[in-house]
């Protein structure tokens, strides 16, 4: 396995005049979690973007697990799973179909797909509405799924655009116990949440970034901890 | 009023923000539509302005004969008008976001139905009248109408006409949705379908252009006299009647005549605005509410559980085998696909509707008794017959291949961030789109050619070309597609009526323009040779044919290189 599992080198993304992402350049490493932090309009989602081969940046490269995941984008996609922070799913297809189809993309089988599917449906506890509809779907309900998704293939890295976004308590809950325990088997996490008091209770370092720059990094281990300091820390810096 | 106004210029200006925006490539866009609508409407112009020429100068068919004809072309149009405004209005009107907005805010449900209206009409309208007022202008420059008569014509008559097709348009559409609730929407719009063939079937039967031709015909050559005794009682209440009487006044010398005309497109309008506000008063928020009940009943039918119809698929393994290449993408994109088209009436309907329609155009075809008339009328009707395959066929595409990649939608992150190369989602969707309608053009081929002679060679000439031209339009429609994504556009129909959907579909129309004109000669010289015999007609074909195979073969390369440059773009 390729040490740092997420790598951004020198990485800028303009449209037209603006420049959304500022030459950016960050290393998380394997089993890390990471937390990526910011006022709106900062940067997040396009840098996430970016590294999710949505957006092509105007500068630098993105890598993830080693390959470039705009020049070699096949083996890099296979190494992540992606929720964004709008979880769309297809209306006309249940939350099963989808989990299907975006097995099928990782080129698994049904068999493997259905055995995956049941483990992680009684983790995120979807078993209930997963043969409805996405339609039918309530924002926690789609996320859950999209978890699950993202999830599936057992990928080495996990990139989450605002994981708690719209979750009743108890669902919350289970995404952070399911993320911790992840983490601690190997899952390498790069979240970008609004969220302190989760960044504090998982990550184990963070970046905050305003105007497209970096302009904060810390770690947080067993004698190091933030202990509510967070908050103010970042109003002081995004001020 | 002020409200209405306020909507009105904030809508104003975001389209104008729209169009001016800054990029290069986004100005570049804008050129090429112009350049490509600027086109479209010079060749109407020419088109119109030569045919009526033709039609009055060398056929000598008269001006009554030739403004029924215009009857009847306008009479198509105002379908066509009326079915496109009755298609988007249920979109903007029923199901946009900004209704829902709209709806919070405290405007007066009248004045939302009206901005959302005029929204709609020129949103679904604009092509058609751009071609509209060209045809205008080409008919004003052949009888050298002053300008003040052709402004007249299209500013007092000619617009006036397509907007009151689109108020009966919204009139329909409030009514149906009310009577939605008695019958259900599935055989409600089944039966508006039927409803709408019915009217084009009823009007020709009617008006049988045949009789009237042999009738005026019998008068020849005094055919410039006024038969209006041989109009059917039926089709002077309608307004296309008044819009060609108005026309054929205004051009004979006498347009005290034609004054009455313009006034009754008038009043009709006014009282059609009047009724569609008042019923708009009272029955546009509880038609609403009813589309909006619908969605929401829909969303929460409780313990009703869709079974997982991706594994309905493993019960036919060699399907997957043969069909799919056992590739677990391409499967799982087959299965998205076929099981969000079969869950969408609105998708599988409008599909069904539109094999109806060419099951129609077969029937209808097969059933012509050609009469061995010249060799250039022969031609003729075989290139008409042509044409209107090709006219399907664009038809089909623009409706099912154009939104194919905008049908991806919010939910295409989860394509773009999965491991399957872009290019082979797109040859995906090509490859069926390409079979679907390479299928359906051989059929209507192969189903109304040979009625222009039993001999196999000339189906096969048109069966080929009708290969060409399935790949020509396919490839196209899927890359200006890709090009004019609107991945937040939930509803097909208004991505296939969207600016990009109108200039593939004018690029359509021009390819089968230069397919049709390089099949003329050959054509004549073939039916000719039937008549005379003489050299083998057939070597004719070689270079025009050839010429047709090599601009498919552009057009296809150049479309998807475009939509695959174009689905790499920032999502």
């Amino acid at each position: 396995m390729y040490e740092a599992m997420i790598e951004l080198k020198n990485v800028t993304k303009r449209f037209g005049p603006l420049t959304a992402v500022d030459n950016v350049t960050l290393t998380v490493r394997a089993g890390e979690f990471f937390g990526f932090l910011g006022p709106n309009g900062a940067g997040k989602t396009t840098t996430i973007k970016m590294m999710t081969g949505l957006y092509q940046p105007t500068e630098g490269v993105c890598l993830i697990n080693g390959h470039n995941v705009h020049f070699n984008s096949l083996p890099a996609k296979r190494s992540f799973g992606y929720v964004p922070d709008q979880p769309y799913l297809y209306e006309k297809l249940s939350g099963r179909e989808f989990l299907y189809f975006v097995g099928g993309l990782f080129h698994m089988k049904h068999d493997q797909i259905r055995e995956k599917m049941d483990a992680l449906m009684d983790l995120f506890e979807i078993g209930p509405f997963v043969d409805k509809r996405g339609e039918e779907y309530s924002q926690g309900m789609r996320q859950r799924i999209v978890l699950t998704a993202a999830l599936l293939h057992d990928p080495s890295v996990l990139i989450i655009d605002e994981p708690i976004l719209g979750l009743d308590p108890r669902s919350a809950r289970l995404v952070k116990d399911t993320l911790k325990r992840k983490t601690k088997e190997g899952l390498t996490v790069f979240m970008s949440t609004h969220l302190l008091e989760i960044v504090e209770e998982l990550c184990d370092r963070i970046v905050i970034i305003k105007g497209g720059r970096i302009i904060h990094e810390a770690v947080q281990d067993e004698s190091k901890r933030f202990n509510g300091q967070l908050e103010s820390i970042f109003l002081e810096l995004t001020k | 009023m002020r409200e209405l106004l306020l909507v009105l210029q904030f809508k104003l200006t975001s389209f104008l923000k729209g169009i001016a925006r800054p990029s290069w490539q986004a100005q570049l866009k804008n050129l090429s539509s112009l350049i490509v609508f600027g086109g479209f409407a010079l060749g109407t112009f020419l088109v119109t302005k030569g045919v009526t020429g033709y039609l009055l100068e060398t056929a000598n068919i008269g001006l009554f004969l030739y403004h029924r004809f215009l009857s009847m072309v306008l009479y198509v149009f105002f379908i066509t008008v009326n079915i496109g405004n009755v298609i988007v209005c249920y979109a903007t009107l029923y199901r946009s976001e900004e209704v829902s907005f709209m709806m919070s805010l405290p405007i007066s449900h009248a004045k939302i139905f009206l901005v959302r209206f005029v929204d709609n009409f020129f949103y679904s309208s604009s092509t058609l009248a751009l071609i509209g007022i060209a045809a205008v202008l080409g008919y004003s420059a052949h009888f050298d109408l002053p300008w003040y008569v052709s402004f007249f014509s299209i500013v007092a008559v000619f617009l006036p006409y397509m907007l009151i097709a689109g108020i009966i348009a919204v009139i329909t559409l409030m009514g149906l949705i009310r009577a939605a609730g008695l019958i259900g929407f599935r055989w409600l719009l089944t039966g508006v379908a039927g409803v709408y063939l019915g009217a084009v079937y009823f009007y020709f039967k009617t008006t049988n252009p045949v009789a009237l031709v042999n009738a005026v015909m019998e008068h020849y050559p005094d055919v410039n006299a006024y038969f209006g005794y041989l109009d059917p009682p039926l089709v002077r209440y309608l307004p296309n009647h008044w819009v060609s009487e108005f026309l054929y006044w205004s051009v004979a010398g006498t347009p005290d005549r034609a004054i009455p005309f313009f006034m009754f497109l008038f009043f009709t309008m006014i009282g059609l605005i009047t009724v569609a506000g008042l019923l708009a008063r009272k029955l546009y928020y509880k038609t609403w509410l009813t589309v909006s009940d619908a969605s929401a009943l829909r969303g929460t039918r409780s313990g009703r559980h869709t079974g997982p119809g991706f594994l309905r698929f493993d019960r036919y393994p060699w399907f997957e085998r043969v069909l799919l290449g056992n590739n677990m993408q391409t499967t799982s994109l087959f299965k998205r696909d076929f099981w969000m088209f079969f869950r969408d009436p609105g998708q599988w309907l409008h599909f069904l509707l539109m094999v109806l329609l060419l099951m129609i155009f077969m029937i209808s075809v097969r059933s012509l008794e050609l009469p061995a008339t010249l060799p250039l009328m022969r031609a003729v009707s075989y290139l008409v017959v042509f044409m209107f395959i090709g006219f399907l066929i664009a038809s089909i595409a623009l409706r099912f291949v154009f939104p194919a990649l905008s049908l991806e939608g919010r939910c295409f992150w989860a394509v773009r961030t999965s491991p399957m190369s872009l290019t082979r989602l797109y040859f995906h969707k090509l490859g069926f789109a390409l079979l679907l309608i390479a299928l359906l053009a051989e059929v209507l081929a192969f189903g109304s050619l040979p009625i222009f002679s039993p001999d196999p060679f000339l189906t096969g000439i048109g069966a080929l070309c009708a290969f060409f031209a399935a790949v020509a339009l396919t490839t196209l429609h899927l890359g200006t597609g890709a090009l004019f994504a609107l991945f937040r556009e939930k509803n097909p129909i208004r991505v296939a009526s969207s600016h990009g959907a109108s200039l593939a579909f004018l690029g359509s129309m021009l390819y089968l323009t230069v397919l049709v004109l390089l099949l003329v000669v050959p054509l004549n010289n073939y039916f000719q040779a039937q008549v005379l015999p003489g050299r083998s007609p057939e070597s004719q074909f070689l270079v025009p044919v050839g010429i047709i195979a090599l601009i498919s073969i552009v057009i296809a390369f150049f479309s998807t290189r475009a939509g695959l440059s174009s689905i790499r773009k920032d999502y």
